[in-house]
């Protein structure tokens, strides 16, 4: 039996009509066999240029396919042959510390080179070929989770890796607001109004039923939410203003899985060098400021954060001092439970490119995601991301 | 007026095409130059494309507002999310939703050679880059899954057989059809258990042969039109029909004139799409959005960007348009868009909404002069599908002033249905 149908029966059978009673003590029992932990996730899109952000400063190839691109002082050494691009300094302390895991050469066969079917493939943990109507996440979701607060998204509408068949995540650019918006009293009669019928299989109760979940959902974020601001400071981009929503809420201790947040522009087909340098430096700066909050909140330890981009960008430069769309990339993980921080593998090498000029991939984004599902979360990955990846080896 | 007429009337009014005209001259007068020099700053062209597709868009929204070929203008939606495709080039989009426009009503098998040869699919599904000596498959496989006969109704062979006969196609500059003889693949396919030199346009034939294209066709049909729950008998029905000749507007008028199609269980079953219920609020209450990028902010708050779909299977629709977030987006919208506060009532005096994020032009008066004799029962029967609006209780949610009474009604679950 479902247990919105159960709930239903029970309540209608004993004549209770407060569901929400019914729902706190569903949860109650849910958070002590799952556990907290919590999966953040930092889209970069547009395709972020790899090459230039981990740096192989050696290496005679990558100086010879960009000769105005290529970056050449500052670099961040950190490795013999790898290094940071200079905007990223805030994530030298991550790497110090064994707090970040840098994966190269991530992608899927077959790359696709639209930004929007590689983003689907991505969120959907699809193939080239595939066309899923649903993102890891969101199956994710349909495994674990009672409530759409169970994965938030900072922005105005959901994406396609938060949507689940039997449960999608929910979007929120401000939680104040809409837990204003789903107060409203016309709203409220409605609802009240609805909660005395029985809700059945028709789509009506089909809506019904998703705008209770949304005016619960908003109640349980704004009730739980900590009202006192976080005394980290954080820099002024619109990455930052999201992972600082999402730390409070993760300070507060919201029952939530997953945290989803993106930062878009980098798409630098022309004049790339000071745009990527600024995208990159508010990606760093943010990230520690987020990373040092949840430490302040002792809530980093179960926190995972994982940072990819739909694709990498071309090895060689174009003609308008810029990259064009590539194929695999580096992929971010950031925590403190690595197994192997540091650099999980080599970059491949630059002479043995596919045939558009590329970087091939060795690592299949969909085993970071197994590895995520499997050994972080410990669900059952096969119904979650299709195929068969073997995860790799990310956690201790 | 008796049904059958009212059904023939239907099919009348949608004779005619109103084609895209948005004025692209600029624009490819610009496109012209930067292809002869490729050094050239992109960002005038990339500016202009930008407002173009909005123009696009809006004349888009507008069609479908009016009204005034109402049925081609829906099927223009079903076939777009049916051949689904998306181009970043503005011309070669206006050119492929003339397309879909003009053979929206004709027949499917012109439609779907014609689709199979436009410059905007020809990109989007990698036509241009299947040559005799390299094939690429991601065309005729969707064709045959996504276009005409839907997953299992064929094989991977038949997939490697059918792409080497659409080898060579290709367009020009001005998006016309250009065949490359030396590109295509001259030799014996076997497709479908038949063996023969097949072009593209002998693929679609015998794909068209199979009983099965009729019934997938039909089932989308039936999903859009009538009831997301599939009546397999009724499939049969309109499948026969459709199989004969492949006429669409033979289809349509066969369907529309089934006794089933009016019963009670196949209404207020639909969950409308969000250009249907932006377009359902424009009809009882006339509005026009005064910032030319609003409408396409809120197809994508609301998640139907119509010239950007998700992916080549288009929108899911019924269940996935809705989520916390578009749910919450699409009952507070009508209050937004009619600037009325929703608890308002006359005896408190209606004021408008502080900060605003839509600016709408609509006439205030409409509502009282429009629908004078109307009381909120009736004008609830108007708004929202009968078979579910019995029961609402009207009166708990009404109050006196009618404009407001109608925004609420536009405000209910039940009005997202139809």
């Amino acid at each position: 039996m479902k247990r919105r149908d159960f709930i239903k029966t029970t309540s209608l059978a004993s004549g209770m009509l407060m569901v929400p009673s019914f729902v706190k003590a569903f949860d109650n029992i849910y958070q002590k066999a799952e556990g907290v932990k919590r999966l953040v996730i930092v889209q970069l899109s547009g395709g972020n240029d790899g090459l230039n952000t981990i740096i192989p400063y050696q290496n005679d190839l990558y100086y010879n396919a960009r000769p105005r691109l290529a970056i050449k002082n500052n670099i961040i050494r950190i490795k013999d042959d790898l290094g940071f691009h200079p905007s990223l300094k805030a994530l030298r302390d991550l790497y110090d510390a064994g707090e970040i895991t840098i994966i190269n050469n991530v992608g899927y066969p077959n790359p696709v080179r639209s930004h929007f079917k590689s983003m689907d493939i991505w969120q959907t943990a699809g193939s080239s070929h595939s066309k899923h109507q649903t993102g890891w996440i969101g199956r994710f979701l349909d495994q674990v989770a009672q409530h759409p607060y169970e994965a938030i998204e900072a922005g105005e509408s959901l994406s396609l890796a938060l949507k689940g068949n039997r449960i999608s995540g929910m979007a929120t650019e401000d939680h104040q607001m809409l837990y204003r918006i789903s107060r409203d009293p016309f709203i409220n009669r409605v609802a009240a109004h609805k909660q005395y019928r029985h809700l059945s299989e028709h789509n009506l109760d089909y809506l019904y039923q998703t705008m209770i979940d949304a005016r619960s959902s908003a109640k349980y974020i704004y009730e739980t939410t900590n009202t006192r601001a976080s005394s980290v400071d954080y820099p002024q981009n619109s990455l930052a203003r999201q992972l600082k929503a999402s730390a409070q809420f993760i300070n507060s201790h919201l029952n939530t899985k997953v945290y989803y947040h993106s930062l878009s522009g980098f798409d630098t087909h022309a004049n790339q060098p000071g745009r990527h340098a600024r995208l990159l430096e508010m990606y760093a700066d943010s990230m520690a400021a987020f990373v040092r909050d949840l430490k302040k909140g002792g809530t980093f330890d179960d926190t995972l954060i994982l940072t990819f981009s739909e694709f990498g960008r071309r090895v060689g430069q174009n003609a308008a001092n810029g990259t064009d769309h590539g194929a695999a990339s580096n992929v971010f993980v950031i925590g403190s439970r690595l197994n192997k921080p540091g650099f999980y593998n080599e970059l491949a090498k630059l002479n043995d490119l596919d045939e558009s000029g590329d970087i091939k991939y060795t690592v299949d984004f969909r085993s970071v995601y197994s590895a995520i599902i499997k050994d972080w979360f410990h669900i059952n990955d096969s119904t979650i991301i299709p195929g068969d990846h073997t995860a790799l080896k990310l956690f201790s | 007026m008796s049904r059958a007429t009212v059904v023939d009337e239907l099919l009348k009014e949608s004779e005619d095409t109103t084609p895209f005209d948005v004025n692209l001259s600029d624009f490819l007068q610009e496109a012209g130059r930067i292809s002869r020099s490729p050094k050239k700053d992109l960002g005038a062209l990339i500016k202009s494309s930008k407002q173009k597709f909005l123009q696009l868009n809006n004349q888009w929204m507008t069609g479908v507002f009016i009204n005034k070929e109402e049925l081609r203008e829906r099927m223009l939606l079903f076939w777009a999310n049916h051949f689904v495709c998306r181009d970043s080039n503005v011309y070669h989009m206006q050119l492929y939703l003339n397309c879909l426009k003009e053979n929206a009503l004709g027949n499917f098998r012109e439609l779907v050679k014609a689709v199979s040869k436009q410059p905007a699919m020809l990109k989007y599904l990698n036509g241009r880059q299947n040559r005799k000596n390299n094939p690429n498959e991601n065309f005729a496989r969707e064709l045959m899954e996504l276009f005409t006969l839907g997953e299992g109704k064929y094989s991977e062979q038949d997939v490697r057989e059918s792409a080497r006969a659409f080898t060579g196609y290709n367009h020009n500059f001005k998006g016309d059809f250009v065949w490359r003889r030396w590109q295509h693949d001259l030799g014996q396919k076997t497709f479908l258990g038949q063996k023969g030199p097949f072009n593209g346009d002998d693929i679609v034939d015998i794909i068209l042969s199979q009983k099965a294209c009729a019934s997938f066709i039909c089932s989308k049909v039936y999903a859009y039109f009538v009831n997301p729950q599939i009546n397999e008998e009724h499939i049969r029905e309109l499948a026969d029909v459709f199989y004969k000749d492949y006429d669409i507007a033979g289809l349509m008028h066969y369907l529309f004139n089934r006794d089933w199609f009016y019963q009670d269980e196949n209404k207020g079953v639909k969950i409308k799409s969000p250009v249907d219920v932006l377009a359902g609020m424009y009809r009882l209450w006339p509005y026009e959005l005064t910032d030319e990028t609003a409408y396409v902010k809120i197809q994508k708050l609301l998640g139907q960007s119509l010239l950007d779909p998700p992916n080549v299977a288009g929108w899911p629709g019924d269940r996935a348009w809705i989520d916390t977030n578009t749910l919450m987006i699409r009952l507070k919208l009508p209050s937004l868009i009619y600037n009325l506060r929703l608890n308002d009532d006359m005896s408190s005096g209606m004021r408008g909404i502080r900060k605003n994020p839509i600016k709408a032009r609509y006439n205030p008066d409409y509502v009282t002069f429009h629908y004078p004799e109307f009381t909120t029962d009736s004008l609830s029967r108007l708004v929202i599908s009968e078979k579910i609006g019995q029961q609402i209780p009207l009166n708990h949610f009404m109050g006196k002033s009618r404009p407001l009474a109608l925004v609420r009604l536009m405000s209910l679950p039940e009005f997202q249905l139809s």
